[in-house]
């Protein structure tokens, strides 16, 4: 057992007869991480999930969460995390606050406390007045922040989050991903699992990991994808003279007049050669490579060769 | 306590679904209401022992020749009403007849007498037959006109007149509180399979046993209500008779009967992910099992083949022991070996049920 680790998964499989949900993804996730799961439909996301939360019996690997082994411990496990689905996880003709209840007493906590933490989550959301509304009644919006109420209430320090924000409008979007990367600063452990790449680069998280047909194809701090993945890094140079092609190393995409837009293979050495040149410059700007290409790139990535090119960007 | 919290929350849901809650008083009225008339009132040839209180020595020293034992009826004569009563409830007799003191001498004075004829609950229109059969026997004591004189009064054991729905109401509500009790666990599981709480409730710390169990507590307590509707419909409109020890007896046979189904209920619900392949499984077992279990014809008039079958369904032991219950008001002597075999059925389903449930959770 490794107490420092909130989540250590080796060797995970999972086999719908012919269909590999998980194909052998091995990752561990530190407490008070934000760890991602990116991928597309159909990527082995919610698999991964439902095996983790003790819903799902892997084929074969070794899991373990909050320090216990899933597949022998399952109730501590259960005892120290908290679920949102792909579906919403509350029942239609209860109040938001027998929901709540409900779910709460099943962790055999007091109806004071569960009352308590109600409040402070619903209030944070600003929906307390709505508390004894019939779920029926609500929009998807409410309904999810209820739901992500009903999974905190029980105070958990694992949760897991499956695409949150699934069908929600922009604004609650913002509203349920701010509140996320504000329960990582309370210093809860998140796995959080989306195909939306943008959601991920706003929260900031500490991990991603990057799945594609059951395996992760990536992983590591978003930094540490984008660097990996940068083959050629786009530079704007403005120069006090126009720079003949032979005196710069690099393909040149645009140039007009002092200014140039060069993808270079190698930024540091592209800046050494620069400065030994008898010219004076005026700016430079070095341009990202976009998250999403990369994104784009291995997830869809069509050819089978792509799928060796897997990578382990530990820190 | 969380079995107590599944099984509140499961029936806080129900009742908040208007229609469901009409639908489920209407359905066991509607059921008894058309079921019960449906009965046959005639029939062919019986055959099956006679049995004799008679209070008229006259009668006893003369009824043999009247009537010579043959292999398929025998005469057999009992000391008490109640020998008589337990004879029936045994299946010892398919009929049973007292006769006045006075029988014999009223026969032979031309006035007019009445016996009291008590068919078999199991199996009345046999007993009914039979019955009339030795009110004219009895009569040919006399003159000619003498057989007029001689009246046949069915009655229940505890005296009140004999009805049809005697036979079938018995099973009729063991039938319709297992109906009901299979459709809402039907719903009661696959419905949160499909909605996603049932993810829900199993990622908290509460054991999948008490889960099971929560909800199978859930709807045994919907069966009660429905069984207590369908008391007090067979009480009002079938005129069917319960004494307070019947009443007890009877609320507690439902009960049981209910529960030694409920496993079958929670192992196919379990089984089966979409709410429609289960509610159309649970039809297919339990529409075979009402014409099978001896609800609407007696099992002893069925082909020897389908005796066999009749057997294996619980709601057959629930029916014969309710029936032993309300319309002959005996207890446990008789109804003992039903009360085993049904508690068996509801410990070896539950159990198996809670191991499928377990494992079948576990995609
Ligand atoms: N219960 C199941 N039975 C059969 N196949 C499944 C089951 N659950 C998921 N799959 C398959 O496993 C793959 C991964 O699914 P899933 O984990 O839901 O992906 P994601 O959440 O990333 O969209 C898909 O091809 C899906 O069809
Ligand atoms: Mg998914």
């Amino acid at each position: 057992m490794d107490k420092k680790k909130a989540i250590v998964v080796k060797n995970l499989k999972k086999y719908f007869k012919s269909v590999k949900a998980v194909d052998d993804i091995s990752f561990d996730v530190n407490y008070g991480e934000l760890f991602a799961l990116l991928g597309q439909n159909g990527a082995g996301k919610s698999t991964t999930i439902r095996i983790l939360t003790n819903l799902a019996v892997p084929t074969s690997g070794y899991i373990e969460v909050a320090g216990y082994n899933v597949l022998k411990d399952p109730t501590n496990v259960r005892k120290n995390i908290g679920l949102v689905a792909e579906k919403i996880i509350l029942y239609d003709n209860l109040t938001a606050m027998e929901n709540i209840e409900f779910f709460g007493r099943l962790y055999g906590m007091k109806d004071t406390v569960i009352e308590e933490n109600a409040q402070k989550f619903l209030k944070l959301f600003d929906i307390w007045d709505f508390k004894d509304m019939l779920i029926s009644k609500m929009s998807t919006g409410m309904k999810q922040k209820i739901n992500l109420a009903r999974a905190l209430v029980p105070d958990p320090q694992i949760i897991f989050l499956d695409e949150p924000t699934l069908g929600l409008d922009p604004v609650s979007t913002k509203h349920i991903r701010d509140f996320i990367v504000g329960l990582r600063g309370e210093g809860r452990t998140i796995v959080y699992t989306t195909h939306v790449l943008h959601d991920i680069e706003l929260m900031n998280v500490d991990k991603v990991a990057i799945m594609r047909k059951g395996k992760i194809v990536s992983i590591g701090s978003l930094s540490d994808i984008k660097k990996h993945f940068k083959k050629a890094e786009i530079v704007e140079i403005e120069t006090d003279r126009m720079l003949s092609p032979n005196e710069v190393k690099g393909k040149i995409l645009d140039q007009d007049d002092g200014y140039m837009k060069i993808e270079v293979e190698d930024l540091n050495q592209f800046m050494k050669d620069i400065s030994k040149l008898n010219v004076q410059i005026r700016s430079f700007k070095s341009l990202e490579p976009s998250l999403e290409d990369i994104y784009v790139e291995i997830s869809e990535g069509n050819d089978v060769e792509e799928q060796s090119k897997m990578v382990n960007v530990k820190e | 306590m969380s079995i107590w919290d599944i099984a509140w929350k499961d029936l806080k849901t129900f009742l908040r679904g208007k229609t469901r809650v009409i639908f489920s008083i209407l359905m066991p009225i509607i059921m008894m209401l058309m079921l019960g008339f449906i009965f046959p009132k005639t029939g062919g040839s019986y055959s099956g022992n006679i049995g004799i209180y008679s209070q008229d020595l006259i009668f006893n020293a003369k009824v043999e020749k009247l009537l010579p034992a043959t292999a398929t009826n025998k005469m057999i004569f009992y000391n008490s009403k109640q020998d008589l009563i337990d004879a029936l409830a045994s299946g010892k007799i398919m009929v049973g007849a007292v006769i006045p003191k006075d029988f014999s001498l009223s026969i032979a004075l031309n006035r007019p007498v009445t016996m009291d004829v008590i068919p078999s609950p199991a199996n009345p229109q046999a007993g009914i037959m039979m019955g009339q059969m030795l009110v004219g026997m009895f009569g040919q004591e006399g003159a000619s006109n003498v057989k007029q004189n001689v009246q046949s009064n069915l009655i229940n054991a505890d005296g009140t007149p004999f009805n049809y729905y005697d036979f079938t109401v018995p099973g009729l509500m063991a039938m319709i509180a297992i109906m009901s009790v299979m459709t809402g666990l039907a719903s009661a599981i696959t419905r949160e399979r499909e909605l996603g709480t049932l993810d829900g409730v199993m990622v908290t710390p509460i054991s999948r046993g008490s889960i099971v169990i929560g909800k199978v507590l859930a709807q045994t307590i919907r069966g009660f209500v429905t069984a207590m509707i369908i008391l007090a419909i067979s009480w009002l409109f079938f005129g069917v008779h319960f004494t307070g020890i019947s009443l007890l007896w009877t609320i507690f046979l439902l009960l049981l009967g209910t529960f030694s189904f409920i496993g079958v209920g929670v192992m196919i619900t379990a089984a089966m992910k979409e709410q429609e392949t289960a509610m159309i499984t649970m039809t297919t077992i339990t529409f075979p099992m009402m014409f099978f279990s001896g609800v609407f014809f007696p099992i002893q008039q069925m082909p020897q083949m389908m005796q066999y079958i009749a057997y294996i369904f619980p709601l057959t032991y629930a029916a014969d022991a309710l029936r032993n219950v309300i319309t002959l008001n005996v207890g446990w002597n008789f109804i003992w070996l039903d009360v085993v075999i049904l508690a068996g059925f509801a410990v070896v389903t539950s159990l198996v049920a809670t191991f499928t449930f377990q494992k079948l959770t576990q995609d």
